[in-house]
């Protein structure tokens, strides 16, 4: 690993005499006294033990850029790329720009950012397989790309971009702070590597020789707030009022003349004509969640009606006790849940880890919603077995079963609903987000049933007319709540002025027609829905809207799930014409130029389950290695 | 650890299991880092990183530089030499005698049906010098012909012209070190931190620690340009005017260095007469400079205790190149500032080695910058080399830019190309295309099979690249530095020098003559042919230039003997008074009237075209376009347009168009931005079929160097999908 030459440069050494006892967010900068159990615990690197003589190794640690002196040469970036022997399309660092003035008074400023092992590791937070740790040697924040199961929900949560999922290899790696260089005193490679003296690394807040402020803002950077970064920067040259985003994205800055300070407003970089742009619409790789969303939701929604209706309103929902039905329902919830859970876990990197997403109940929103959401699918497999059980005793077991997969199904649509609760995203940081998913458990759970009740039971002979006029009013009601949520939210998110006004900017132009088909029928089946309330379906003409309210939800569910996805507009680092330009990634799939590698792009990609390598760990674990995982993930100690 | 985490995560970083670490010099551009290789336990190059210890880079090195272990193993390496009898034929793999038995007697079938000079050479600035140095004595005193270049001409011979026409030699006279010396530094079209990265951290280490002002002379807003504390945004092509302009300030307010020009300076009246035309005012009009700004520049040069001004291609590669370095060199020598530290006119140059082909390759003239013009220094040579001196021509042939146009005329039959990729690199690619079909024979000897140039080729020659050699450069700062070979070259190519001495033996004077194998034995030849010259290497070796990551020349045999180690850096020429090149050891102050014959925007084609490079990419791209973490950065290639100019014409960013000129058209991405004027577009160079299918390319007089960067374009809109098929189909890498 790295050695120190007996020549090297006093620039590749770190240097840091002295440092602070607090940063500015008024987290202790020292990590671990002396005796702490965090020192105790050798570290390893590549399962070699480390040792070091750096006094400073357990001090929060950061990088610092000179935004006045970058002159964009992408050497940092080289460097890290060498270093960690990444491929053309993954980078730990990019460098990104903004621009600005009128030739010849043009200003670009360049940007280089890797991961800020922040003080509130958001990706760590979030991560549902654990594999992030924050280390108190350097405050570095590590993932380990062999534990992660290449969800990519670090990719959302973070604002600047770090953590990169390589869909070649479906997993998420990120910058490791070059820890071995600074176990040996160097500087981490992309800093000892820049040639515009802009990069600079060392104990945070200590601003380097011969530079004068240590700021936590610069053009495109998003507020410190959400993950308190340990960045810093210096930009004292002044900036132009309005800088401009070279990228696709639809976002541009604005000084504020009172703070000085830069706001994200959106950028009307392709007018204001409206589009259909249904094939990037309903063919994004986020297609996974749009059905498991909507599936869950619906499946969740459909189940508890089913099993608690007869409970609180038995006189409507007495038609559910003909067993017949009941098991007509519970195997449609089931399979549509099956689908929703399949695409869910095949859209990950590495399907065959799925059992890792459970490994960070304790912090992360996703081990939770994977959790409640597994604990329904559980508990609606046993509550369809009990049904296929012609014994009376089963009638507990049954009520066990739904009494679990109705808890649990509530619990994973809560969690699912804060896990898009996002400050990276404003687009999805909104109510609307728990309108639209709580809205559409309602509607498409009362559609589920009304539905199958509708095609299977003769209603010459069973009468379904208050079951499905109030399976119509709760779809009523989840209809409007979802259209409430989405009035606000299209409200709030034009007010908000950043990203959160760019998604909304796309929702009503770049995808306009999408937005207006899915508000129309938004309309049309609270309408319907409102006829279905009060009339039973009785004629010919009460079957067409039956079947046209059916089509529409679906029609309108698709589109409006899958706007929330595409649009999402995340508070990520500007990037440069061609590197970390979304527009130019798209083209280069498009066209074909990402099937060259060099390119820098490459397609999305399925991931095999691949049942050997599950095999093997099931193998490799026993049982209690197995208990002592469980253990784990309530925070127990390995051997303690 | 923290966050209440139980169990600290393995930490694994990629290892690449290096063992060795192999000596070498970067094979890209001419700032000369000095680079290591390191290899695994199979021998396989898997890591670079700078010599911490070099005085050039301190460690550091570029982007291409930290992936360039990557390139022994890239896409389109030559595997074996490459045989056909016409050039609508397939290709056959060759062994290595038939491939340069046939070349030969090619060679000798041409001269002898067409005569000598009916076969032309142009060669490259890659190479290593002992390749250069045997590949002159093959090309001057066994083949013979006359027509013999290096495409250095597409580069730096504006340079050379100027060094030659004001000192009496080529060679630039100062060093890196000036940077930290000096008191005002003028950037003349060079764009430091895009071009030579390197060389730019040298100068911010300096301006760091010593705030000195920094000029920038550029139409387009560079980084550069943007950092610098005056942007003079010129007008394309009018750098003389300017220069005159400053001269006429210095001159007018007595700010010149009186002492130093009557000293070391001849032709001062009649400079000073012409620069009487240029008064602001009247240069202001010419070359969009305002008047204030022009004297307020040409006082604080003037009055700076060191002046140091530096250019590369913005003056070089336009038809007052030649004019224009000379323009520099007039501004340094009235005030001063030669030779003394801080106080230079220093060309950066371009490739790896275009020093060494200046000095050793006797491309225009015969090693050791002797010329055929001078009836000793033929002599010498012929008695060194065992040629008859009346073998030799009496004056230069023709420049690679001048061959082409006598192919074209059918007075060149066939052509050997090495290491360089016209097909790409020069101007006007329809007529290059159309010119290299009338060849007879036509060789390609490059380490890629793949250069854009090869489907014209009768006969491929497949090279051995940079470190699978061994041999030495010289860079900007006439640093001569070595690159050790790493690994033997790829399948079944050759060292250059191998491939040269072994068609030397095709002939029977070849036979005649020595040839050595070792690159070392090369070397010794040099050095004997150095004593005494301005080149003077006599002292050094290639140990010893190791040891001393690089030494600059002149180091001669005496220091050496007198164990007058080298210095790590700061060497300039010309340092005592009178020592220039001309018989009374005078430098030429030479006027330049200026008359403007570039093509310029008008109704048709309103917009200036302006090219350059990039720092993710070197030349032609037949290294760079294959290195992901090189390419990415700009995969393909695009235009900077002024958004103004994008809006009256309704052209939207990053959608493609077609930039037509009177030569050609081009599909390109349009990048919108204020970098460039409203009536100004610019284009990287590296691109096969892109702006060369543009440019003009008038000559200058005195260089032959082509004027790269002024023509005039209008832009057309095009179909978006036919574009991008297009745009596709074009970047085979």
């Amino acid at each position: 690993m790295t050695k120190v030459r007996s020549d090297e440069q006093k620039y590749a050494f770190l240097r840091d005499e002295e440092s602070l006892e607090q940063n500015r967010y008024g987290n202790k900068i020292n990590l671990a006294e002396n005796g702490d159990e965090l020192i105790a615990d050798a570290l390893t690197i590549n399962n070699q033990p480390s040792e070091s003589e750096n006094p400073n190794r357990y001090k929060q640690h950061g990088f610092y850029l000179n935004a006045d002196n970058c002159i964009g040469c992408h050497a940092c970036e080289a460097a890290c790329s060498e270093k960690n022997d990444n491929p053309a399309h993954i980078a730990f660092r990019s460098v990104g720009f903004v621009e600005g003035g009128t030739y010849p008074d043009y200003q670009r400023i360049n940007i280089s950012m890797a991961c800020n092992h922040c003080d509130d590791p958001v990706c760590l937070k979030g991560c549902p397989t654990r594999a992030y740790t924050k280390f108190a040697e350097y405050g570095a924040v590590l993932q380990d790309p062999d534990i992660c199961f290449g969800c990519g929900y670090c990719t959302w949560v973070c604002p600047y971009n770090a953590p990169q999922l390589d869909p070649v290899k479906g997993q998420v790696s990120k910058c490791n702070m070059c820890v071995d260089r600074l176990e040996v005193g160097l500087k981490p490679s992309c800093v000892s590597a820049c040639l515009g003296n802009a990069l600079d690394f060392g104990v945070i807040e200590n601003v380097p020789e011969n530079r004068e402020v240590a700021q936590t803002e610069i053009p495109g950077f998003p507020t410190a707030e959400i993950t308190q970064p340990n960045i810093r920067f210096q930009q004292t040259k002044g900036a132009h009022k309005e800088m401009t985003r070279t990228d696709t994205m639809p976002v541009k800055y604005h000084r504020n003349a009172e703070s000085n300070s830069f706001e994200p407003v959106v950028d009307e970089k392709a007018g204001r004509d409206k589009y259909w742009n249904l094939k990037s619409l309903l063919t994004s790789h986020e297609s996974a969640h749009v059905i498991f969303t909507l599936f869950t939701q619906g499946t969740v929604g459909a189940f508890l009606m089913l099993f608690l209706g007869p409970f609180f309103a038995p006189e409507i929902f007495s038609l559910l006790e003909n067993a017949d039905l009941l098991l007509k329902l519970t195997v449609v919830i089931f399979v549509t849940s099956t689908i929703g859970l399949y695409k869910l876990n095949m859209h990950l990197g590495k399907p065959h880890r799925f059992y890792r997403g459970f490994n960070n109940l304790r912090l992360s929103p996703v081990s939770r919603e994977i959790a409640g959401v597994s604990l329904f699918y559980t508990g609606l497999l046993g509550f369809l077995v009990t049904l296929l059980i012609p014994f009376d005793f089963i009638k507990a077991f049954s009520y066990a079963f739904g009494g679990l997969a109705a808890l649990s199904g509530l619990a994973g649509l809560y969690y699912m609903y804060k896990l898009y609760r996002i400050p990276a995203r404003p687009f999805w940081d909104h109510l609307q987000t728990g309108t639209a998913f709580f809205g559409t458990m309602l509607s498409f759970g009362a559609l589920i049933i009304a539905a199958v009740c509708v095609v299977f039971v003769d209603s010459s002979v069973l009468d379904t007319a208050i079951m499905t006029q109030s399976l119509a009013a709760i779809m009523l009601i989840g209809l409007v709540i979802e259209a409430l949520g989405h009035w606000k939210h299209a409200d709030d998110m034009q007010k908000l002025g950043n990203e959160g006004a760019a998604s909304y900017y796309r929702q009503v132009t770049q995808y306009g027609y999408s937005y207006l088909l899915r508000n129309g029928l938004l309309a049309l089946n609270i309408g319907l829905a409102l006829y279905f309330c009060v009339f039973s379906i009785a004629s010919v003409f009460d079957w067409v809207l039956a079947i046209l309210l059916m089509t529409s939800m679906l029609v309108m569910s698709v589109f409006g799930r899958s706007l929330f996805f595409v649009l999402v507009i995340p508070t990520t680092m500007p990037g440069a014409f061609f590197w970390k330009n979304e527009g130019f990634v798209d083209h280069a799939r498009e066209t074909g130029l990402a099937d060259m590698p060099q390119v820098g792009v490459v397609h999305e990609r399925h991931h095999a389950f691949k049942v050997d390598e599950l095999l093997k760990t099931i193998k490799e674990n026993s049982l209690s290695d197995m208990v002592d995982h469980v253990k784990w993930i309530f925070g127990y100690k390995k051997g303690h | 650890m923290l966050f209440g985490r139980n169990k600290k995560n393995p930490i694994k970083i990629a290892d690449k299991g290096i063992v060795k670490w192999n000596y070498s010099t970067c094979g890209y551009c001419s700032t000369g880092c000095a680079i290591e290789i390191g290899v695994n336990e199979d021998g396989i190059p898997v890591g670079a990183r700078g010599v911490a210890g070099a005085d050039v880079n301190r460690g550091k090195l570029c982007l291409k530089g930290i992936f360039e272990h990557e390139i022994f193993e890239s896409e389109g390496r030559g595997k074996t030499p490459l045989l056909r009898d016409n050039i609508h034929d397939e290709f056959k793999e060759v062994e290595w005698d038939e491939a340069l038995s046939t070349m030969a007697s090619e060679i000798k079938r041409i001269q002898q049906t067409y005569g000598r000079d009916a076969f032309a050479i142009v060669s490259t600035g890659q190479i290593l010098t002992e390749g250069f140095y045997t590949l002159g004595k093959l090309a001057r005193g066994v083949i013979g012909t006359n027509n013999y270049d290096g495409n250095t001409t597409l580069c730096m011979a504006s340079a050379v012209s100027g060094y030659k026409r004001s000192f009496g030699s080529d060679g630039p006279p100062g060093c890196y070190e000036d940077f930290e010396n000096t008191d005002c530094l003028i950037a003349w079209g060079s764009n430091l931190p895009e071009q030579h990265p390197i060389i730019y951290w040298r100068f911010k280490e300096a301006q760091e620690k010593r705030k000195f002002p920094l000029i920038v002379v550029d139409p387009r807003v560079t980084m550069l340009a943007q950092n610098a504390d005056i942007h003079l945004p010129i007008t394309p092509g009018t750098d003389v005017v300017l220069m005159n302009a400053l001269m006429h300030v210095i001159l007018a307010e007595g700010l010149q260095d009186q002492d130093y020009i009557d000293a070391n300076t001849n032709g001062f009246e009649a400079l000073k007469a012409e620069v009487e035309n240029y008064d602001p005012m009247t240069a202001a009009k010419i070359c969009g400079i305002d008047e204030d700004t022009i004297r307020n520049v040409a006082r604080l040069y003037a009055k700076a205790d060191s002046g140091m001004n530096i250019w590369t291609m913005g003056i070089n590669q336009s038809t007052h190149g030649s004019d224009g370095v000379v323009g520099i060199n007039n501004l340094s020598l009235i005030t001063g500032n030669i030779g003394k530290p801080g106080g230079t006119s220093l060309s950066i140059t371009g490739q790896c080695n275009a020093m060494g082909t200046r000095e050793w390759s006797s491309c225009s003239g015969l090693p050791g910058y002797r010329l055929l013009e001078n009836e000793q220094d033929r002599q010498e040579i012929a008695d060194f080399w065992g040629v008859d001196p009346a073998f030799f021509p009496k004056k230069r042939g023709m420049a690679q830019t001048d061959i082409f146009p006598a192919i074209e005329a059918g007075k060149i039959k066939g052509l050997w190309l090495v290491g360089t990729n016209p097909m790409t690199s020069m101007p006007n690619t329809a007529r290059i295309r159309k010119t290299l079909e009338k060849l007879e024979c036509c060789v390609v000897q490059d380490s890629y099979v793949d250069v854009e140039t090869t489907p014209y080729a009768h006969i491929h020659l497949p090279a051995a690249i940079w470190a699978e050699k061994e041999g030495v450069f010289t860079n900007t700062e006439r640093r001569v530095n070595i690159t050790r070979k790493v690994k033997e070259p790829y399948h079944n190519s050759k060292a250059d020098l191998h491939i040269f001495n072994a068609l030397a033996q095709q002939f029977e004077q070849g036979r005649k003559m020595n040839f050595p194998d070792q690159p070392s034995e090369v070397f010794e030849e040099m050095k004997t042919l150095s004593k005494g010259r301005l080149v003077d290497i006599s002292g050094m070796s290639h140990d010893l230039i190791e040891e001393n990551r690089g030494v600059q020349w002149p180091y001669t045999e005496q220091q050496l003997k007198k164990d007058d180690k080298p210095p790590q850096g700061g060497k300039r020429l010309y340092t005592e008074t009178a020592t220039f090149r001309f018989p009374d050891g005078r430098a030429k102050l030479i006027p330049l009237p200026f008359a403007d014959n570039n093509e310029r925007p008008d109704e048709q084609f309103p917009f200036w075209l302006n090219s350059g490079r990039l720092v993710e990419h070197f030349h032609t791209r037949t290294r760079t376009g294959k290195i992901g973490n090189n390419n990415k950065y700009s995969p393909t290639p695009f235009m900077e347009m002024n958004p103004d100019a994008a809006a009256d014409l309704n052209i939207q960013h990053q959608s493609y168009v077609r930039a037509v000129s009177r030569r050609g058209d081009a599909v390109v991405m349009v990048m919108l931005t204020q970098r460039v004027p409203r009536n100004m577009v610019f284009i990287p160079f590296h691109f096969f079929d892109c702006v060369n299918r543009l440019t003009l390319g008038l000559l200058d007089p005195y260089s032959r160097q082509p004027a790269f960067k002024q023509a005039a374009v209008r832009i057309e809109p095009i179909n978006q999908e036919e574009a991008a098929r297009l745009n596709k189909a074009n970047r085979q890498f």
